[in-house]
């Protein structure tokens, strides 16, 4: 009876303590949830600030602003194709360049090289990942587009397109040019000098090709070593295996890797701006200089207002949506291989 | 299905043929579920005070999900069920209303791996005592100097308190977080399989502290080693999928099993 | 004979495969060498001691004083802001909210905002902390240093958010066991015991997001815009090393350009510093662990 009434008092005291820590974590639980909400109000506020400041270029322009080639700041005429069409051209050109080089660097470290030589190789293509953009801008400005025109441009041109000749009827069209349609076009350049599209287009490609190949070395590992020894059990060569075996059972994960890198492309601003010319004018050729939505944005927004800002406005809320849907494809991709591994 | 059905098929023993002491923990008609699959069927035992209580089974059997809802430790984890009494002091601690805090001050519990928390020494033993007293300086020195001599550890770190005590060995490790469990004076101490990650001499040192701690504890073990049930408990359990097969005292399990399963497990013709 | 032609075509195909995987990893190596080598190059010849003394208000004379005062006051705002909302958000993902849809729906669209243009998060700002204060000061001056660190926060943000969240889930489920069955409140857990268990991996992801603020250009283009001459007060534009390197790249002259490529070279070394010492960091824990 003793002991009960003296263990009365700490009961009390246990049940104070009780009520306070339940409150205490509740408290702590709405503070790191609204932290974690923040992500979220960061992406739908990036939408929403974009949508609301081109609202009047939408308005102005309905669809025609998509339509339209014209962007005349005298005028007060904006529309987006030349951007758009930027943007799409330079990243289809990097993924052409960077999806079969990062596929023979994951095949490279996960198959071919030797063990000891895999860990420093993998990590000196991060590093490229970790190179800032403004960097690869400096580089592709000053040391890779003059490179580029001085020794494959007119290369390029001589072979694959059609030169200009000293004399008005003396122009060279090259074999390739003469028996495949468009080649002509896609390679013809009066612009010696200065950034173009391709050389946008391989900059952007080096700067993805660490993601992309990441992602393939990572879920190429995740292939089951059984599935990988019964194939060499039958006799089947190293390509063989990874032609047939290993990419094939990672395809899914394989093509989010590669919608990854293309979420980068699309949205990279300060390389593209550097080298892609910054011309607002459609052409054909991909040794012309051209533009992306990025680019233009970080050209014109300083100086930009009314009508012209809110069309730049506008441009980020079409590159905002793009890039959106493509890195929830490359996630949702992603994902389905994790659950495969169980994780 | 009637609980009467229920105890008709699977007759168990509810406690040791001659009791030993008062009972502490009253295990009533124990069901447990996770994700729907049923994991323990229908526990009855009555656990003795000041008593070492082991439990031995073959993996899966249930043995360490039984340990773990003696302080509802399992209520962490999403979709985790237990349904029955356990009676604690004439209150049932499955009861929703049962206090967390009193339920955990009372109950301590000393798990698989050593998990000593990235503190000093000082602190891991500190640590969970300030959050249920208020002592002084002094106090609180003389409190985790006790935890630490009944751990048998004292000896060994009385010159490194302030040292992390990620820098201990896996058997001071262990020590510790026994030290840690009993600074809180619990009334029962439960041990997951304590010894699991140690070698042999550091093994030899905590059924040794067993021993010694049982004066004041009420100690539940689980172990998947029969030798140191044999050891160091007064009684054991021998649970097998989800069922306690028998429970009596130790020497009667080991030279005289009542039941034919727990006689095949001990001869080791499975398990 | 058939299928000894059969055999020997397998063989090449294998080889030539092989070959050219060995050469697109030259490939990649090549062109790391190259951007590293040519800033290295042109940026060491261009260090002299004027760069740390002088602003860029003197151009081709001056230096980059008032940019790197800049870009060191801006990405401290940046990381101070980023830090306690990205390692408590990283916290509940891993924490609370584990496994619940809220949890999945979130740590998937962080894995988005990581990978999201970095120019649109620069205009959110731009409309959210720019523009108001236009309204507030009658249009004049409003572009600011803590625009930019905001700007760069966003940027950061995703970085503290999933390794927090990673680095959190790596810690043994026995830990929060072992707290909890002392009686500890869930909070004093995390704080206390957990966040100190995952410390070194959580400064980890600190470090990496600061590597990738420190080379970011776009977003400060119009948040914190430029400023010839040094400042430490959060409301003044601000020059960052960034904005002066795209500035200068696209003026003429060679010591302009040697500016700027001086400018390339120090937040080059600096970002190559801090992935290194994030890369020291984790891999001397992942040993203390074992």
């Amino acid at each position: 009876m003793q002991a009960n009434e003296a263990a009365l008092a700490p009961t009390i005291a246990q049940e104070h303590r009780a009520h306070r820590d339940a409150r205490d974590d509740r408290m702590f639980g709405w503070l790191l949830k609204g932290c974690a909400l923040l992500v979220l109000v960061s992406l739908v506020g990036a939408a929403g600030a974009t949508l609301w400041g081109g609202r009047e270029a939408f308005s102005t322009f309905g669809w025609g602003f998509l339509t339209s080639s014209e962007w005349n700041p005298t005028d007060d005429v904006y529309g987006a194709l030349v951007p758009v069409f930027g943007t799409i051209i330079t990243s289809f050109i990097a993924l052409l360049i960077a999806v079969p080089v990062s596929f023979g660097i994951a095949l490279y470290l996960s198959e071919v090289a030797p063990p000891w030589l895999r860990t420093p190789v993998a990590s000196a293509i991060e590093l490229l990942a970790g190179i800032p953009s403004i960097i690869y801008g400096m580089w592709g400005l000053f040391v890779f587009v003059p490179f580029f025109s001085d020794h494959i441009k007119p290369f390029l041109i001589r072979y694959l397109g059609r030169e200009a000749g000293d004399v008005p009827g003396t122009e060279h069209v090259s074999w390739i040019a003469q028996h495949l349609p468009f080649m002509g076009k896609l390679f013809n350049s009066e612009n010696l000098f200065g950034g173009s599209v391709l050389t946008a287009g391989i900059v952007l490609a080096v700067m993805i090709i660490p993601f992309i190949s990441s992602v393939m070395r990572e879920v190429f590992q995740t292939v089951p070593t059984r599935l990988k020894e019964s194939a060499y059990a039958l006799g089947s060569s190293t390509w063989e295996v990874s032609w047939d075996i290993v990419l094939p059972y990672t395809r899914t994960a394989v093509i989010g890797g590669i919608f990854l890198g293309l979420g980068r492309a699309l949205g990279e601003t300060m390389a593209v701006t550097f080298i892609i010319g910054n011309k607002m004018k459609l052409s054909p050729s991909l040794l012309d200089p051209g533009a992306s939505i990025a680019s233009t944005i970080a050209n014109q927004f300083g100086e930009a207002s009314g009508l012209q800002k809110s069309s730049l406005m506008a441009l980020a809320f079409l590159l905002f949506v793009v890039t959106f849907i493509v890195l929830l494809i490359a996630r949702l991709m992603l994902r389905r291989l994790a659950h495969k591994e169980g994780r | 299905m009637t609980e009467s059905a229920a105890a008709g098929i699977h007759p168990q023993p509810t406690a040791a043929s001659t009791p030993l002491a008062p009972t502490k923990l009253q295990v009533r008609d124990l069901h447990f579920y996770y994700n729907g699959f049923h994991a323990l069927k229908g526990i009855n035992m009555d656990i003795p005070e000041k008593k070492v209580t082991a439990i031995i089974g073959p993996s899966g059997c249930g043995k360490s999900t039984l340990l773990r809802i003696f302080n509802r430790i399992y209520a962490i984890y999403p979709k985790l069920e237990a349904k029955g009494e356990i009676i604690l002091d004439d209150e049932n601690i499955l009861d929703t209303r049962y206090s967390m805090n009193k339920l955990r001050s009372k109950v301590g519990m000393v798990f698989q791996k050593p998990v000593p928390f990235p503190m000093t020494i000082f602190e891991n033993v500190a640590y969970g005592i300030r959050h249920h007293e208020r002592l002084s300086r002094a106090d609180m020195d003389i409190r985790v100097e006790q935890a630490l001599r009944s751990a048998a550890l004292w000896d060994e770190v009385k010159d490194k308190l302030k040292q992390n005590a990620l820098g201990l060995s896996g058997g001071q490790q262990q020590r510790l977080c026994i030290a840690r469990g009993i600074a809180l004076k619990p009334e029962v101490l439960l041990l997951d399989e304590p010894t699991s990650a140690l070698d042999p001499i550091a093994t030899g040192r905590i059924e040794q502290l067993v021993e010694e701690l049982k004066s004041e504890y009420t100690i539940v073990i689980v172990t998947h080693n029969m030798q140191q049930a044999a050891r160091c408990s007064d009684l054991t359990a021998f649970m097998y999928l989800g069922e306690l097969i028998e429970f009596d005292r130790t020497e009667q399990i080991f030279t005289k099993p009542g039941k034919k399963q727990t006689e095949d497990y001990i001869t080791g013709r499975f398990g | 004979m058939n299928s000894q032609t059969l055999y020997l075509r397998r063989r090449i195909t294998n080889a030539i495969a092989l070959g050219l995987s060995m050469f697109a990893t030259l490939i990649g190596l090549a062109f790391l060498a190259w951007i590293l080598w040519e800033t290295l190059r042109q940026g060491i010849s261009a260090i002299n001691l004027n760069l740390f003394t002088k602003i860029t208000a003197y151009g081709e004379d001056g230096g980059l004083l008032n940019a790197m005062v800049g870009s060191l006051v801006i990405n401290f705002i940046g990381i101070a802001i980023a830090t306690p909302i990205g390692v408590l958000a990283g916290t509940w993902l891993a924490e609370y909210a584990n496994r619940t849809r809220l949890g999945e729906s979130i740590r998937f669209l962080n894995d988005i905002l990581l990978s999201a243009p970095s120019i649109v998060l620069g205009m959110f700002v731009y409309t959210i902390v720019v523009l108001p204060t236009k309204t507030l000061t009658d249009g004049s001056t409003t572009y600011s240093g803590l625009a930019g660190g905001i700007a760069l926060a966003l940027i950061a943000l995703p970085v503290i958010v999933r390794t927090t969240d990673e680095m959190l889930r790596l810690v043994p489920s026995t830990l929060r066991e072992a707290a909890l069955s002392l009686g500890v409140p869930q909070w004093k857990l995390t704080m206390q015991v957990l966040m100190r268990s995952a410390r070194s991996g959580i400064i980890t992801g600190i470090l990496l997001a600061l590597a990738r603020i420190s080379g970011e250009t776009a977003p400060l283009l119009f948040t914190a815009f430029g400023n010839l001459y040094t400042t430490v007060n959060p409301m003044d534009k601000m020059a960052s090393l960034p904005q002066v390197i795209y500035e200068y790249a696209n003026q003429a002259g060679d010591g302009i350009h040697a500016l700027a490529w001086a400018g390339a070279f120090i937040i080059t070394m600096f970002v190559l510093m801090l992935s290194l010492l994030a890369r020291l960091i984790l891999s001397r824990n992942k040993v203390s662990h074992d």
